[in-house]
């Protein structure tokens, strides 16, 4: 749907999260590594330290019991000779510590074996030095053997020790040559690493906050929206429900509650809540046509009658969807109008509208009944005058035979206006059924009809090609004839009428004052006659029943004729004018709508 | 289903009262449309017994001399309105060379008879024929008024409707709701 | 022009009316023999008797009581044995409507009933005149539509 917004970032922020934690993870890794070695290099100098103090103390131990048993030579003070007793022990630690330290190195085991048997040799070269320099057994000669052999012993010692030394150096050497290798790599490669992770969640961050600010400005919306809908629900009378068909959950909208005649939320609605609303006589058709929603995704508006709980009667309008969304869960979408106001006033419209048809009726038949009734007695007294005229004239006296002709007269009159208060009755009443007419033929036919009175007066007309309408066919020719007859009529004495049809198309926009805009075509028709017109200020009120600008003796007329022309016009919506220069001839214009 | 069946009435008339004719056994000539002549006389009984059996079937023996004439002339105006190059003729010329009697004699004897006049007669026939043109036929006023002669439509028109009360296009509808009416009943 | 008189009949409730008609009828060239029947019911009871001498121009008024004139011709219209009389409608209204559906339903002629005398003896005469030429010229009936 349209109106939801899209945050498509939440894909790419994902992404970016993941690579940023592997960094990190990385990274860490790298650290706990680095760790991990150092600790092993520390452990490793302390190790290759603890050889050295060991090799140091076994070699100041010796020394020690050199300087010891050199002492005693000298001077033959048993004293001097304890450091020399004590340094056995002391090597012998020394030797046992190193063992275990060099346990993993069996080439410092070899050279600690060497060393050791070296040691051994020392010490017996001590006992013999000792041995010989005791006075009762004093050799000078093999005590210098030994003291020299003791030198060379020493230098032997020393340089085993050194050597050891040198393995350990080295190895150690070696180590931190690696570590240093390894750990020389890291600094810029995992700063940049972790700029580069910086960087990714700095990104994140931005498309977050710009996310949020966007989610503020649409959960504003989405707050005024939701307000505005229930307001307008309010307003519109007017309610929303749905209904989740999967979980079978009914949510009503606010209005639905107040709809039903309740507080929003009085209630939780199921399936059956709704029905028990419903007017007893809709009952059954609202069921059907709930599961007709199911079935056909759609309901037609339906129309019925709910019972509020304070028995109050409401008519509502409803209409339902079946929306799936994008998952498939299927929700059910309903509306709901209250017409109750709209369809009392439309009830009471109609019983006024037929009340209005029934009047109307009533004064249509009453008029034609006038009319028509009228026409009997009138017909006979102009039979009946008729037959007096023609067999008993001859032996009246004047005054009779006069009366008789004012007889005559008066019925005539009485007889055309009953005709025209006929025509006009029906130019209401007749059913008005619009046909596809030529305006031609009717015009041909208006002729026709006037054929006597065109030929009488030795009439001209010169006409031109009208088109075809939806029309009321009689009554068309009607207003024809009328138009005509009029202008034959009015015609001037000594001048044979001549009158002029025209017909053009022309827009609305033209005529903004006289024609409905909303209609844009009109077809103009216009009559112009030669004939003796009459005062422009009477244009408006000719077409008023009985309004007559002559005099009865004048003129024969009963003042209806344009008003069934201005009647049979209204009832095409067109329009019809007037106008006219005294003694030069007039204009009808009539305005049809195409 | 429906069929316009267009039928000369002259033919059929004709065909018919040979059949009669000869199933009472009389010999016969005849002479034109309405006018035959017996090979022999018949007696008076036997003519009353011969009138009495073809009247059923619309027959009916004219005895009156002018009335003879007079339908000789309808025969003729038939003749003349129902021909196809009737526009070469002039109708009083044509019923005096026709029947051999001045036109003037001629129209007396009609007047007198039927107490309408020739011209009245010629009138109503070419409307009855502009009926069937545009009923039959379906042909536009305008093929009917060259047809049957007339100066334009609306001279046409303007006789139809003298003639009948009704316009040409007030006779059609008429007609056509007639047959429909008849359809439904 | 016609041997025997023919045979009309006018079906109207207007006792002045009958009077004028029979008046007119006496004063036409034409042989005639003119009948009345005062309403659309004693019309009806006259023309469906089995041995009735069917007439040979029905004159029917419209506006008559207890069955109007078109509803007797719409029954004439369904009886075999009347549908074939040439029906004229005598009637007062000159409403298009009634003149249209009585056509439709097969009357042959309408009047408007004049409001003078003499006009009434033309159209009589008229009327006669055509129907003769109807029955005797050999015209489809069935296009027999005058109105006066």
């Amino acid at each position: 749907m349209k109106w939801i917004p899209k945050f498509n970032s939440s894909n790419s922020l994902r992404v970016i999260f993941v690579i940023a934690i592997f960094i990190l993870l990385f990274l860490s890794s790298i650290a706990y590594k680095h760790n991990r070695d150092l600790n092993e290099s520390s452990k490793l100098l302390m190790h290759n330290y603890e050889i050295n103090i060991q090799l140091e103390r076994l070699m100041s131990a010796i020394k020690d019991a050199e300087t010891g048993q050199r002492g005693y030579i000298i001077t033959r003070n048993s004293r001097f000779l304890s450091p020399y007793l004590f340094s056995r022990d002391k090597v012998n630690t020394s030797f046992i510590a190193l063992r275990k330290l060099t346990a993993d190195n069996p080439k410092q085991q070899q050279n600690l074996q060497r060393l050791f048997k070296l040691i051994i040799l020392r010490f017996a070269s001590f006992e013999n030095c000792l041995k010989y320099s005791e006075p009762a057994t004093y050799d000078k000669r093999k005590l210098d053997n030994h003291m020299f052999g003791g030198r060379i012993l020493m230098e032997n010692i020393r340089f085993q020790v050194d050597e050891m030394n040198d393995i350990e150096k080295k190895y150690l050497q070696k180590r931190l040559k690696i570590y240093d290798q390894e750990t020389s790599l890291g600094p810029v490669f995992s700063i940049s690493l972790f700029l580069a992770a910086m960087t990714f969640i700095l990104l994140a961050y931005r498309q977050i906050s710009k996310d949020i600010v966007r989610l503020k400005i649409y959960n504003r919306r989405l707050l005024i929206s939701s307000g505005l809908m229930a307001e307008s629900e309010k307003i519109g009378k007017f309610s929303t429900w749905q209904w989740d068909l999967e979980t079978d959950k009914i949510i009503y909208s606010d209005n639905q509650f107040r709809l039903l005649g309740y507080e929003p939320g009085a209630f939780v609605p199921t399936k059956e809540t709704f029905l028990e609303f419903v007017h007893a006589d809709d009952k059954a058709m609202i069921e059907k046509s709930m599961e007709g929603i199911v079935n056909h995704k759609s309901l037609p508006f339906v129309y019925y009658k709910i019972v509020r709980p304070d028995h109050q009667i409401r008519y509502l309008k409803s209409t339902g969807k079946l929306l799936v969304d994008r998952n498939g869960s299927k929700i059910l979408l309903g509306i709901n109008f209250d017409i109750t106001d709209e369809h009392l006033l439309n009830i009471e419209l109609q019983e006024r509208n037929s009340e209005l048809e029934k009047s109307n009726k009533e004064l249509a038949s009453f008029n034609h009944v006038a009319s028509h009734d009228l026409q009997e007695p009138l017909r006979k007294i102009q039979t009946f005058i008729s037959r007096v005229s023609d067999a008993d004239k001859a032996v009246m006296s004047e005054s009779g035979k006069n009366y008789i002709s004012k007889i005559e007269i008066s019925a005539k009159r009485m007889r055309v206006l009953i005709d025209d208060l006929l025509l006009f009755s029906r130019t209401n009443t007749t059913k008005k059924e619009f046909i596809k007419s030529s305006l031609t033929e009717l015009f041909e036919n208006a002729q026709l009809e006037l054929n006597e009175a065109i030929e009488e007066k030795k009439a001209v007309i010169i006409t031109t090609k009208l088109p075809k309408l939806h029309v009321i066919p009689y009554q068309i020719e009607q207003l024809f004839i009328n138009l005509i007859g009029n202008s034959l009529k009015y015609s001037q004495n000594d001048i044979a009428p001549k009158i002029v049809i025209e017909c053009d198309k022309i827009h609305s926009t033209l005529y903004p004052e006289l024609l409905d805009q909303s209609v844009k075509k009109f077809y103009k028709i216009t009559f112009s006659d030669n004939g003796m017109g009459f005062d422009p200020q009477f244009k408006e009120t000719i077409f008023i029943l009985f309004q007559r600008l002559h005099s009865k003796t004048e003129y024969p007329g009963t003042g209806i004729g344009l008003a069934i022309c201005k009647k049979i016009v209204d009832n095409h919506k067109g329009y019809i004018i007037a106008d006219s220069t005294p003694n030069k001839g007039s204009v009808f214009t009539i305005f049809l709508p195409e | 289903m429906k069929l316009f069946i267009k039928f000369d009435i002259n033919t059929i008339c004709s065909l018919y009262l040979k059949q009669k004719l000869e199933e009472e056994n009389v010999n016969f000539t005849t002479l034109g449309f309405g006018e035959i002549e017996l090979d022999e006389n018949l007696s008076i009984e036997a003519l009353e017994t011969l009138k009495k059996n073809l009247s059923p079937y619309g027959f009916e023996v004219v005895e009156n001399q002018k009335s003879v004439l007079v339908q000789k002339i309808k025969d003729a105006i038939i003749e003349l309105v129902y021909m196809e190059d009737s526009n070469n003729y002039k109708s009083s010329v044509f019923l005096a060379e026709k029947l051999n009697h001045s036109y003037g004699y001629l129209s007396n004897i009609f007047s007198e008879v039927t107490y309408s006049s020739i011209e009245n007669f010629i009138i109503l026939q070419k409307i009855e024929r502009a009926k069937q043109l545009m009923l039959v036929n379906e042909m536009s006023l305008t093929e009917i008024a060259f047809l049957l002669n007339y100066s334009s439509v609306a001279h046409l028109s303007t006789q139809f409707k003298n003639t009948t009360g009704i316009t040409p296009s007030a006779f059609q509808r008429i007609i056509r709701k007639r047959r429909e009416h008849l359809k439904q009943n | 022009m016609q041997k025997n008189a023919l045979h009309i009949l006018l079906a109207d409730d207007d006792e002045d009316d009958r009077l004028f008609f029979k008046d007119a009828f006496e004063e036409v060239k034409v042989q005639t023999k003119v009948e009345f029947a005062f309403d659309g019911m004693q019309l009806m009871e006259y023309l469906t008797q089995p041995d009735a001498k069917l007439p040979d121009i029905l004159f029917l008024d419209l506006n008559m009581p207890k069955k109007t004139g078109k509803e007797c011709l719409a029954e004439i219209k369904q009886n075999e044995r009347l549908k074939n009389i040439i029906i004229a409608i005598y009637s007062t209204s000159s409403s298009e409507q009634d003149i249209e559906d009585t056509f439709v339903q097969g009357a042959n002629i309408y009047i408007k009933k004049p409001s003078d005398f003499n006009d009434l003896k033309k159209i009589i005469n008229e009327v006669l005149t055509v129907n003769w030429h109807y029955q005797t010229s050999g015209l489809n009936r069935d296009n027999f539509l005058l109105r006066l």
